[in-house]
Order: structure tokens, then sequence, then C-alpha cells
């Protein structure tokens, strides 16, 4: 196998040269520039990020079935179109400071989340969960900790991060989600300091422990940490997803939190109801705003088998 | 971020900040009206899409030929935008660092530098005819009712203070 060189991988669809040419971009383009920019910048990606378009083409036949393959070609183009949105807007609150609406859905929730001593946010790569760990912290002065999914190149990684610690200025640590237990310790450890861990619960590496749970009819893989460390430490799972809404405006969801159960008796089944709920919150969210789930990589519902 | 509350609508260029002052709103600078940015960034791009398909494609040509070559338009018209972004941001930074504009956004500055290229290419109509010729002194008009009231806005205290 061959590695295309460092300088040429910066330019790769998920490199960090793209990233770094949105900031520029942000701290450039007049305001009422942005819907031409983004209509011809979606174009550009939906003709060579021909992996992510195949894949989300395919999870739109299981999210929808018996659409179209021409209709859901259209799709991907909206869905793309969004995370174009949805990247640029976050990086205008990060580096313009610009004004940004939000309504929420689920309020009592959120406020119980706000006050928690000890909580774990289970999102979804849906809408804009960057703003929304910023928010997060900027409404309620706490501290958030970020658990993503590694990126494949480094300096686009690091790049995250940084914009990730600008963005909520100070208050939201970014951690990625690789194999090994020193994380997982770490993160039990800050939840039973009073602390609040957010991780990305709908995909998963091939690398991470996982569970098996079911979705639009399937039998999928999810990620089993949050789970486990619910049921270690105690903590509540609060559903929560960031979704636009409009022109920088977005809607904060959150959903009843989930507790994981600790009986005593059988550990995997105590976790699999909890599973289940999160399995039931999560396709409803997709099925109705299929075209902000942003599951551009492998690791997503379209990679498991016919239940 | 701000929770949602309905205030009425806020603009950013100063003909409707005025209208919007003059009916009781506020005045205010936003960047946040979606009707305001998709209808300006359409006429800019109308006007540059226009100003490279006359300029360009020959009057002389199969009507297939013609049109490939307004599709091809369309998407120049990109790299050009492009490319201007980046020739306007060395403007800027030669005039910053002269001391010139330093306490401008940089996206403020842009946005100038915009309005005079497609106020240029606006002026390039007037030499056609019919609606081309049209949509030019539409544009002249709306630039200069536009400095108009940024003027009036300068002189009133509405752009500093929310409306009633």
């Amino acid at each position: 196998m061959t590695t295309s060189p460092t300088w040429l991988r910066r330019f790769a669809v998920r490199g960090v040269f793209w990233r770094q040419y949105l900031d520029w971009a942000t701290l450039n383009i007049p305001y009422y520039l942005y819907p031409v920019f983004h209509f011809f910048m979606t174009l550009f990606f939906f003709f060579f990020a021909a992996p992510a378009r195949r894949l989300v083409l395919g999870h739109l036949t299981i999210i929808l079935p018996g659409s179209s393959r021409a209709m859901n070609y259209l799709r991907v183009f909206r869905t793309f179109h969004n995370y174009s949105w949805t990247i640029s807007e976050a990086a205008i609150h990060k580096l313009n400071k610009e004004e940004f609406a939000y309504e929420i859905i689920g309020a009592d929730w959120l406020d119980q989340l706000g006050a928690a001593q000890g909580a774990i946010v289970l999102t979804a790569h849906m809408g804009n969960y960057d703003l929304g760990a910023a928010l997060f912290a900027e409404k309620f002065h706490r501290e958030i900790r970020l658990v993503r999914a590694p990126e494949p190149d480094r300096q686009t990684a690091e790049h995250l991060s940084a914009s990730l610690e600008k963005s909520g200025e100070g208050a939201v640590k970014v951690d990625y989600n690789t194999a090994g237990a020193l994380l997982s310790f770490d993160l039990l450890n800050a939840l039973r300091l009073g602390e609040i861990v957010s991780i990305q619960g709908d995909r998963i590496d091939d690398d991470l422990a996982e569970i098996r749970a079911h979705l639009f009819g399937r039998e999928v893989r999810l990620p089993n940490g949050p789970f486990v460390l619910a049921q270690v430490s105690r903590a509540p799972i609060y559903p929560l997803f960031i979704a636009r809404s409009g022109y920088r405006s977005y809607q904060i969801i959150v959903r009843e939190p989930i507790a994981v159960l600790r009986t005593g008796r059988d550990r995997e089944h105590d976790m699999s109801e909890a599973v289940e709920k999160w399995g039931l919150v999560l396709e409803q969210l997709i099925a109705e705003r299929w075209d902000q789930w942003f599951a551009f990589a492998p690791g997503f519902l379209a990679h498991e088998r016919n239940h | 971020m701000n929770e949602t509350t309905n205030n009425g609508p806020r603009f950013y260029f100063s003909l409707l900040r005025c209208i919007a002052m003059l009916r009781g709103g506020d005045a205010r600078r936003s960047e946040s009206n979606a009707t305001e940015a998709w209808l300006v960034g359409l006429m800019i791009y109308l006007i540059h899409y226009l100003f490279f398909a006359t300029q360009l494609i020959p009057s002389q040509i199969t009507p297939w030929l013609s049109a490939l070559l307004l599709v091809a338009a369309a998407f120049w018209v990109w790299l050009f935008w492009l490319l201007l972004l980046y020739i306007n941001s060395v403007i800027i930074k030669l005039l910053q660092l002269c001391g010139l504009l330093r306490a401008i956004p940089i996206r403020r500055i842009q946005s100038i530098l915009w309005g005079i290229v497609t106020t240029a290419m606006a002026c390039s109509f007037l030499q056609n005819s019919g609606w081309v010729r049209e949509l030019g002194a539409i544009w002249l008009v709306a630039v200069g009712m536009n400095l108009i009231s940024a003027a009036v806005l300068a002189f009133s205290n509405a752009a500093r203070s929310p409306g009633k």
C-alpha cells in the first residue's frame, strides 16, 4: 500500500488544509456571500468526497426505505450542504463571536444536566455538537469534557482540538476515543469529581469495545464505553443533540435521562435496557433529521448486517 | 448565543437598517438575516456572472457551445470569487501595514472592496441594452441609496441603541 506524502495529505478531504482555509475564509468573507460560497463548496466536496458520499447514500437507503436513488443523491447533497453551514457557523462562533439564536427542547432536563454532579451527555454526529459544547459551557459556567472519534489526520485533530478549546473559552477539554484503559479511568475519575463528559454514541471504531443494539431494524454495534461509565459511576446519561434550525439558529434537544441499572446480577442485561432506550432516541432523531446526521466515516449503521 | 426572542428583523446594509429605523425597528447592524444574505449574495453573483458572460462568450457561436460556456461561466465566477477574496486580503494586509483600517474587522473591509468591484461591473452594464442595463442601473441606485442611508444612520443614534 502506498501512502501519499505529508504535503499532499494536507489537501485530502479530511486534511488540515480545508480546516485552515475555513478559518481564513471566516475572517474574510462578508456574511451575505456565504449562501453562494456554501453552494459551490458543497458541490466541490460532493464530487471529491466520494467515500463519504457513498456512505451517506447507503445510510439514506436504510433510514428512508423505498426512497429512489436519484432522490437520495439530492438528499446527500442536502446533507453535505448542511454540514458546510454547520462547520462554518462553528468557525464564525469561534472567530467572529457573532450572534446565534437557539431554542431549547427539553429545558427541564437541560437544567437538571446543568446542575448535575457528574453526568454523561450522549450525543451523535449530528448538527453542531462543537458549538453545543461551547454553548453549554457558556450557559451553565461549567467545564465539559468532549470525547471524539480520532481524526485520520494528526494535524486536523490538533486543529480541531485547538478550535474546540478556543470556542469553549477554556471550559471545553477534548479527548480522543482510542483503544486503551487510560482514558476510561480518566473519565471515570472526572465523573466522580462531578464533571460532565460528552461522548458520541452512534459510531464505533473496530478497536473499541462494543455493544449490540438495534437501529432501523438492523443489528448495529455501538460503543459500550458510555454505558459502562454510567454503570460504574452511577451517573445518568442525558441524550442531547444540537440541530441547525435555520440561518445562525439552533435547537438544543434534550431527551429524558437514561439510568443504567446496577442490580449486581447481570451487568450486560442491566446495560442492555439503557442501550435499547438510547437506540430508540437515536433512531427517532436520525429519522427526523437525516439531513443533519454527518456520518461520513465507516463505523455507522450501514456497515452492519441485516437483523 | 442568545435564547430565541422575537425582536423583529435586523439587517446588515444601511438602506434596510434605515428603513427599519423609520418603521420603529432595530437599526443596529446584524449579520443574522438569511433573506438579506440570500438576496444580496445572489444579486452580486448574478452581476458577476453576467459581466463574465457578456465579456467572454462570443455571440457568433453555436447554441450548444454557448450553453456549455454559460455553464462553465457559473463555475468560473466561483473560482474568480476565491481569487478575488485572496487578492482583497492582500490589499487589506497592505492597507493595515500602512496603519489604515486597523479597527475594522477584515470581513467588513472585504465587503467594501466587493462593493467597489461589483459596482464597477454594474457600471459596465450601462453600455448594454435591455434588462442587463436595467440590472446595472438597479444596482447603482441601490448603492447610492445605501450610502445616503449610511450617512443618515451616522447622524442618528438609532444605529447604536435598540429600537422601540
